[in-house]
């Protein structure tokens, strides 16, 4: 679009102390937004605007100074908001922000334009190593500004860097050298960050900086930043006792998105003025894969959670975030008519155990509350959606029961799997429940109901849940003290009474409570969704009904159990494999991580 | 009730295909009525594997007549995957609300009576409900299947004692297989289907009450004796000195305790548990009396055992060789019929003075019990559940301690040796429940049903 503005031609004043004129020497185009200008003989200081001029045409340009030496300049000019218009037709002139002139020999483009590589190597010229990493960040961060991505300048900036940078040495020496480095894995955890280990030794205490580079020139340092471990292997390697920490875990936040996974290095940078680099394998863009590889890396936290807290945390974070986004409704089916105007909404997310539709609906089918309700299954194992589908309409056939049947694109998990879900609820509350929770008998629905409307305090309630012996499974949910937990001392979740008899009294007591399970739990649809529903942070599911509880304790809401309604809940008993072994233990890192405060103040502890 | 009203009967097989108690009865109520004129009865029962070898011949119908009469019908299931531990058919709901549906909806009942659900699933209550919301659903309960996984015998798997009281738990150490969570599931599953019928039958004051204690509403629940037509023919009592013969009629099946009859005799003969029986012949034919098959008075009483039954070839291995063997050690003191046909039975009844119920299980209301009382045969049975309800100790009847082979052996001396005690016992049988009583009685609670009103069976 042309013309960011009409203005009159100014008319060349030279100011009689005014320098004499400056030279673009060469200039290159950064996408179709940027230009790249090196400059010579400029000496007068920011600000600085700039003009791109095509006959009629004048677009205004921002004009950054991105680097100063002696006589040369390089300067950064964008189009604004704006891509640059006809640039290779046109012509560029400089002036100082006040309007006044300053003098730059009008360059047309065409001229003057050379492809990056070769503005890359001129910069050599003027600008020794340091400066010209510097100069490449400022670019980036300067580039990247608005979008946070460098999106068409992507391939130029990478051209300018691979042409200016300095390239040091490889490490050189075996087992006998003075320093040495490796990565083992490098993983992309999302458009701007990653998760990389590996290991980098250094005999004399030589290293300054032990730095990942992109291939558009961005430094991530790791040497303070980065996690240390032992790794005794390498140790032997290089004969150091094994107490030296050589490994090194860490998650790179990088501040803007980085398209390229291949062609980075680590770099390391000695006191002598000397360093090395090394290459970084291309990075894996497969985040079942990371997580688990970060997962793994629960283990290794000392026990004072900086592991956890620094890498571990915003590398799983980022990723639940990423899962969640990829997840979407694929197909709705409508089974029966649905309800009109429906009070509740009750949500069931079935996973792999889907045989406990049809023993739901073996139930429901004696209760007209729930024929009244809005029932809506969530299938997070899609691969049986076509069989789930089919017997769904048999189902139907012979129970009668209204149900919507929402399959996901994929496994999404629990939180994902219940707030989609509730993303298609139309009833005025939501009642979350597992698909192995079965009614002891009709009429539980509307006595929760009853009870919430009766009580503005509440924010989540739930009923007794009892084992398939009648014992109680959860009557309301507490805190209490984990020494195992890794990091520091953290809060599991416990249930009251829980393996008691269903009679026992203290539990037949109707109550606030701390917490209460998600397992059967009613909450208003609009409060639900003002806290933008289950939070999924937690990996695979578990303690989000807690974070729920605490969440809603925030907005100063309650969470109750209500004593007089019971249900069964048939709490799987598998042991759990090494993957959610690890995922359960940094749930539980997490979960007391963030409400450590809330949970002492709640369980009376100083 | 409307004129002519519909009854139909739901049964889990045909006695033409393989016999059976419950459908033995099932099908003789059902020929009653159809005889009697006043209701439109049609029996329903499932056909085809695995109990018969030829299933379903016809596309597009799963129904075909038993034989050339217009009231009697297969339904058949072999084409879907039947569940045994919850009773349903898997992955396919067609077989209900498609299949079983269009049956219905020809048929029309006014009453549905269900003697089993047995290959069909449970669902099928629910379908009859869907279908004929109007009609009167009765359910007659031959045994414990609903409750007890082990068959419906509630005998538990890890002892073979007898059980009182199914829970999740106790049904996994019976099956360890199958977890608790199962166990409830099946139970919640059950029970769902079960709600929907109006009536259940309850043969025995015994197995009634363990239903009720199982969940089922008390008022639903009506104890009601099987009526029974008289078995064909007569069997004389002729004068004998020693009462000496005994009797077992039954399926062979490991539950029914002819291994407790057969162990009983050789204790009673003297030939315990390690003896060589040839040794034992040996001793015997060194003493002056010779043995006895029976039929022929000896001066001393020479207790003998008829064995007629059926079904031995379904039994488990194990079993068939351990019968095997106990009959080899009986030797001459035990004579194997097998088989019998029905209509022959007053024949065997005539060679025997006792009849022996010894199930090790609990049993509900045995129609052995009536047909030994028919024909004017005392009972001696075991101690439990619906043989000790049905059998009164000292009255028709004697006792002994279920599964105790000793305390069996005990009693079987003083049946043979005890005099008068027989003659006592025989005089003591009261008449047998006739079909005529029972059609009637049943045919009112038919009616009350379908006027919405409860009925109590004095």
């Amino acid at each position: 679009m042309p013309e960011s503005r009409t203005a009159p031609r100014r008319t060349r004043r030279v100011v009689a102390d005014e320098a004499p004129l400056a030279r673009i020497d060469a200039l290159t185009f950064l996408g179709a937004s940027f230009v790249l200008a090196l400059v010579s003989g400029l000496t007068v200081p920011n600000p600085l605007r700039g003009w791109l001029s095509d006959g009629d045409r004048r677009q205004r340009l921002t004009v950054t100074t991105v680097a100063a030496a002696g006589d040369a300049a390089i300067l950064l000019l964008g189009g604004g908001r704006r891509p640059l218009v006809t640039p290779l037709t046109g012509s560029i002139e400089l002036e100082r922000a006040d309007g006044r002139t300053v003098l730059v020999e009008p360059v047309t483009v065409a001229a003057a334009n050379v492809p990056p590589e070769q503005l890359g190597m001129r910069m050599r010229d003027a600008f020794d190593a340091a400066a010209r990493a510097d100069v490449q960040e400022r670019i980036l961060g300067r580039v990247a500004r608005t979008t946070g991505t460098l999106s068409d300048a992507g391939n130029a900036v990478a051209a300018l860097y691979e042409a200016s940078r300095e390239r040091l040495p490889a490490p050189t020496g075996g087992g006998a050298a003075a320093y040495a480095a490796h990565v083992d894995g490098f993983w992309r955890v999302d458009g701007s960050s990653y998760y990389v280990e590996g290991w980098a030794f250094d005999r004399d205490a030589q290293l300054r900086s032990l730095r990942l580079v992109t291939p558009a020139g961005r430094r991530a340092e790791l040497l303070r930043e980065a996690f240390r471990y032992s790794r005794p292997d390498v140790c032997a390697h290089f004969g150091v006792p094994e107490t030296e920490r050589l490994g090194f875990i860490a998650f790179i936040e990088l501040p803007e998105a980085c398209a390229s996974d291949s062609g980075w290095v680590l770099q390391g940078e000695l006191s002598d003025g000397g360093g090395f680099e090394i290459e970084v394998p291309s990075a894996t863009d497969h985040p079942l894969a990371v997580r688990t590889t970060v997962l793994n890396d629960v283990e290794l936290d000392t026990g004072d959670g900086r592991l956890l807290r620094t890498h571990i945390a915003p590398a799983l974070t980022r990723l639940q975030r990423r899962f969640a986004a990829s997840v979407t409704v694929e197909a709705v089916d409508q089974y029966g008519t649905p309800p009109t105007d429906p009070e509740v909404s009750i949500v069931v997310p079935l996973y792999r155990r889907t045989e406990f539709l049809e023993h739901q609906l073996a139930q429901f089918v004696h209760d007209s509350e729930i024929h009244g309700a809005d029932l809506i299954y969530v299938l997070d194992s899609p691969e049986e959606a076509a069989r789930l589908r089919r017997f769904a309409r048999h189902l139907h056939e012979l129970y009668g029961v209204p149900f919507r049947l929402a399959t996901l694109s994929e496994n999404g998990g629990y939180s994902t799997a219940n707030n989609l879900g509730a993303s298609l609820a139309r009833g005025r509350k939501l009642l979350l429940l597992n698909s192995d929770v079965l009614p002891a008998r009709p009429g539980w629905l509307s006595r929760m109901v009853e009870f919430y409307d009766a009580n503005p305090r509440i924010g989540a309630l739930a009923p007794k849940l009892l084992y398939e012996d009648d014992s109680i499974q959860h009557a309301g949910m507490r805190f209490d003290r984990n020494l195992e937990c890794v990091g520091e001392v953290g809060w599991w979740n416990e249930h009251f009474y829980k393996g008691l008899h269903r009679r026992f009294e203290p539990a037949n007591v109707s109550r606030a409570v701390p917490a209460v399970t998600g397992a059967c739990l009613l909450v208003d649809a609009e409060l639900f969704r003002g806290l933008g529903g289950l939070r999924g942070i937690y990996v695979r599911g578990d303690y989000e009904d807690s974070d729920l509880c605490l969440r809603l304790r925030e907005q100063g809401r309650e969470s109750w159990y209500q004593a007089d309604v019971e249900l069964y809940h048939l709490e799987g008993q598998s042991y759990p494999s090494p993957e959610r072994a690890a995922a359960s233990r940094y749930n539980q890192w997490l979960h007391s991580d963030v409400w450590r405060t809330e949970i002492s103040a709640l369980e009376g502890v100083t | 009730m409307a004129e002519r009203p519909t009854v139909l009967f739901i049964c889990h097989n045909h006695p033409s295909v393989r016999p059976g108690g419950a459908e033995a009865y099932a099908l003789e109520l059902h020929r009653h009525l159809v005889a009697a004129g006043d209701v439109r009865s049609v029996f329903l029962a499932k056909g085809g594997p695995p109990l018969a070898p030829a299933g379903r011949v016809h596309l597009g119908t799963y129904v075909a007549p038993v034989d050339d009469r217009p009231d009697e019908y297969f339904f058949f299931t072999e084409e879907w995957i039947y569940d045994w531990t919850f009773g349903t058919i898997r992955y396919d709901k067609q077989p209900y609300t498609k299949h079983f549906r269009a049956f219905l909806e020809a048929i029309q009942p006014d009453v549905v009576h269900l003697q089993h659900t047995m290959f069909f699933g449970y669902d099928i209550l629910r379908e009859i409900k869907n279908t004929c919301p109007n009609a009167a659903i009765v359910y007659t309960l031959h045994e414990f299947m609903p409750i007890c996984h082990r068959q419906g015998q509630m005998l538990r798997a890890t002892d073979d004692t007898p059980c009182m009281q199914e829970s999740p738990r106790r049904c996994n150490e019976c099956f360890p297989e199958i977890d608790q969570q199962t166990f409830f599931l099946r139970k919640r599953f059950v029970q769902s289907h079960m709600e929907v019928v109006d009536r259940f039958i309850a043969p025995s004051r015994f197995l009634g009450e363990r239903y009720v204690d199982w969940g089922l509403p008390a008022e639903k629940v009506t104890v009601e004796e099987y009526g029974r037509t008289p078995p064909a023919g007569e069997a004389a009592i002729q004068p004998r000195r020693h009462r000496d013969r005994f009797g077992f009629f039954g399926q062979l099946t490991p539950f029914k305790g002819l291994q407790v009859v057969l162990e009983a005799i050789i204790e009673l003969h003297g030939a315990s548990a390690g003896q060589d029986p040839l040794l034992a012949a040996l001793e015997r034919a060194a003493a002056p009396q010779p043995a006895s098959a029976g039929g022929v008075e000896d001066a001393e009483p020479q207790p003998h055992v008829r064995v007629h039954g059926a079904n031995l070839d379904l039994q488990p291995g194990q079993f068939q060789n351990r019968i095997a063997e106990l009959l080899e050690r009986a030797g001459d003191h035990v004579t194997f019929i097998g088989a019998y046909d029905h209509d022959d039975l007053h024949a065997y009844m005539e060679e025997v003075d006792w009849v022996i119920i010894p199930s090790i299980w609990w049993e509900n209301s045995p129609l052995v019990i009536q047909e030994a009382f028919h024909f004017g045969r005392p009972v001696i049975a075991s101690d439990i559940g619906g043989m000790a309800e049905k059998v009164t100790h000292e009255v028709d009847g004697l006792h002994f301690r279920a599964n105790d082979p000793t305390s069996l052996a005990a009693t079987m001396r003083r049946a043979a040796t005890e005099p008068g005690l027989w003659e006592r016992l025989h005089g003591g049988i009261r008449p047998v429940y006739r079909m005529e009583e029972h059609v009637q009685w049943l045919s009112e609670l038919y009616q009350q049903l379908l006027n919405g009103k409860v009925v109590a069976h004095a």
